[in-house]
């Protein structure tokens, strides 16, 4: 009852200091995705039909997945022009983000039914309509489950940018860790988790608004189930 | 309409081509069915008259005009294109499944909501009903239907059809057969056809294209593909019932004697008996006032009942009658039904038009076997 209490008033307390993280980490997400989905989400659409360079960029995916977080931030930080920035924390989420979502563009826009494809081919649509009015509409569900996945993964390794400058809901963590305040701790955890739901129902919003009723109650809830 | 010219379709790493200097014609306003064995290059040859398969060598003329020397986007716009899977957009809704080559072309909203209307109507599907579902509440033939209104959308001149109507139920084919037929009848369209149902092939043809190897082996009209098949191999792929199908392209009319004898109902007896002393005569058609056919009187029952009042008791009412869209298949069925060897053709108003009987059927298809037939079979229908 103490500890819960503890929880509280440090929050209550401290409202402004946590808001003011809350921004911060808002912030560096919604660069970071933003980055991602116009890199890899292009990326993806250019490989899309050529495995050889699909395999290769999603090993490259892979590989950046595996390594730690913090090492991740401290080569970029040792990048000179880089240095202790957000640069440095928004690339590094932004080469996480990478596997999620290019994996997802290049299988679900490949797995447009063939027949589909043709079709449009035979009414007379250019590569670039089909992929426009065919393609990117019908593998939108998965695309989006895959830039969710992405964004709750940023939330969670953005907390650790906070070794490299950054002033977000990670310091609570961090700082409650060297200083065995686990009120701060709790406090941090439950914010980014909240963070997190906040963010899995915006992009809940998003796809239930964009994707094609047509497509919806199938594919839509599968892709979004996966989190 | 469409010319196609000497065209090969040459894989690579393949030994033989898939479509092997292929020509033949297609006439305006005519259904052509390429049909064969899988592999025969059927689907291919269709498949380069849209440039959706490019061809390796010869020349194809859709209008007069060489397709190879076209945008094939364009030239795609201007030619129908229905699939067996359909190729619906799932995200779409039936309005803009119909909608997307009138779109491309860059049709006004009002023209194009009033030609997505006329064909939903066109193809018997409700314009409010169905203009707003999702493809995935459609069942099988209602998507077909979609398919192929979406096709005629910009009512293009040429329309290809790949198995249209291979992935639905038998009788659901049966009716979108009909229909289909139907509106061909009004539209006019100049249509290749792919299937590999020599059953839909002889229903849906005008001309039957035989492919086999990436060859034709025969191309004409489905009589002349079952009276007169080129060889071994058409023989065989139109099946050994031929005949048989034969009975279901012919109309009744083909066979239909119209100049018969009738007497009245109330004719008396010395017409009658002087009508059958004839040796050869055994039957006659009664008829009444307003030359209604009413029934046929048979010799020996007319003998038996001759000493009785009236001999009008022994005229038979025919069981049932054909009209003149009847195929000789549905008049057989009919006359094995009742066990009757004639049935009357009546037209529209039930008036008589003339008769059929299964002797002039089984000599008529006979005599056109026999013409292309070889002497030792001809040896054994004699001796039949």
């Amino acid at each position: 009852m103490t500890e819960l209490r503890r929880v509280f008033n440090y929050f209550t307390n401290n409202l402004d200091r946590i808001s003011g993280y809350m921004l911060e980490h808002l912030i560096l997400i919604v660069i970071a995705i933003a980055l991602s989905i116009g890199l890899w989400v292009s990326l993806g659409i250019l490989v899309r039909s050529n495995k050889k360079a699909a395999d290769s960029v999603l090993g490259l995916g892979s590989l950046i997945m595996a390594i730690p977080s913090v090492a991740i931030y401290g080569i970029l930080v040792s990048i000179p022009g880089l240095g202790l920035s957000r640069q440095s924390a928004v690339i590094a989420l932004v080469l996480y983000s990478m596997l999620p979502i290019l994996r997802n563009v290049y299988v679900s826009l490949n797995e447009v039914d063939k027949s589909i494809l043709e079709a449009a081919k035979g009414m007379g649509m250019s590569d670039r309509q089909i992929l426009r009015k065919v393609q990117l509409p019908l593998a939108l569900p998965v695309i989006l489950a895959g830039v969710r996945v992405a964004t709750v993964m940023m939330v969670g390794i953005g907390t650790l940018a906070v070794y490299i400058g950054e002033r977000n809901l990670g310091v609570l963590i961090e700082q409650g860790l060297k200083r065995s305040r686990s009120d701060m701790i709790i406090v941090g955890a439950i914010l980014v988790t909240v963070f997190v739901v906040v963010i899995d129902f915006f992009i809940g919003w998003l796809e239930s608004a964009a994707v094609s009723e047509g497509i919806k109650s199938d594919e839509g809830s599968k892709a979004g189930g996966e989190n | 309409m469409i010319k196609i010219e000497e065209v090969t379709k040459k894989y690579p790493g393949m030994e033989r081509p898939a479509v092997d200097k292929l020509s033949l014609n297609i006439e305006e306003g005519e259904i052509c069915v390429f049909v064969g064995p899988s592999g025969c290059g059927k689907t291919t040859t269709l498949k380069m008259i849209n440039l959706i398969i490019e061809p390796s060598g010869g020349k194809i003329f859709v209008n007069g005009e060489n397709i190879l020397e076209q945008n094939a986007n364009e030239l795609r716009k201007k030619i129908g294109y229905v699939i067996q899977k359909t190729g619906l957009f799932p995200h779409y809704s039936v309005f803009d499944n119909i909608a997307v080559v009138p779109n491309l072309l860059g049709w006004e909203e009002e023209r194009v909501e009033k030609r997505v209307v006329e064909l939903l109507k066109m193809m018997n599907l409700d314009p409010d009903e169905n203009r707003n579902k999702f493809p995935k509440a459609l069942s099988g033939g209602q998507s077909q239907r979609v398919g192929v209104a979406r096709a005629m959308a910009a009512d293009p001149p040429v329309m290809l059809m790949d198995e249209p109507f291979g992935a639905v139920d038998p009788i659901t084919r049966n009716q979108l057969q009909n229909e289909f037929l139907k509106l061909q009848q009004k539209v006019k369209k100049t249509i290749c056809f792919v299937t590999h149902d020599i059953d839909e092939a002889i229903k849906m043809g005008d001309k039957i294209a035989i492919l086999d190897q990436g060859k034709l082996v025969q191309y004409d009209t489905p009589e002349n593909i079952l009276f007169n098949p080129a060889n071994e191999f058409v023989e065989e792929f139109v099946g050994s019932d031929r005949s048989l199908k034969v009975l279901n392209l012919l109309r009744v009319t083909t066979v239909m004697r119209k100049n018969i004898k009738r007497i009245k109902e109330k004719a008396g007896i010395d017409e009658i008996n002087k009508y059958f002393s004839h040796p050869e005569k055994n039957r006659i058609l009664i008829e009444n006032d307003e030359n209604h056919v009413v029934g046929y009187l048979a010799k020996e029952e007319y003998h038996k009942i001759s000493t009785a009042k009236g001999w009008n008791k022994a005229i038979r009412i025919f069981p049932t009658s054909l009209n003149k869209h009847n195929t000789l298949k549905d008049a057989m069925s009919d006359m094995l039904q009742h066990n009757i060897a004639a049935l009357p053709v009546m037209d529209e108003e039930d008036k008589f038009m003339g008769i059929v009987s299964f002797r002039d059927i089984q000599s008529y298809i006979g005599e056109a076997y026999e013409e292309n037939e070889n002497e030792k079979e001809l040896d054994e229908n004699e001796v039949l």
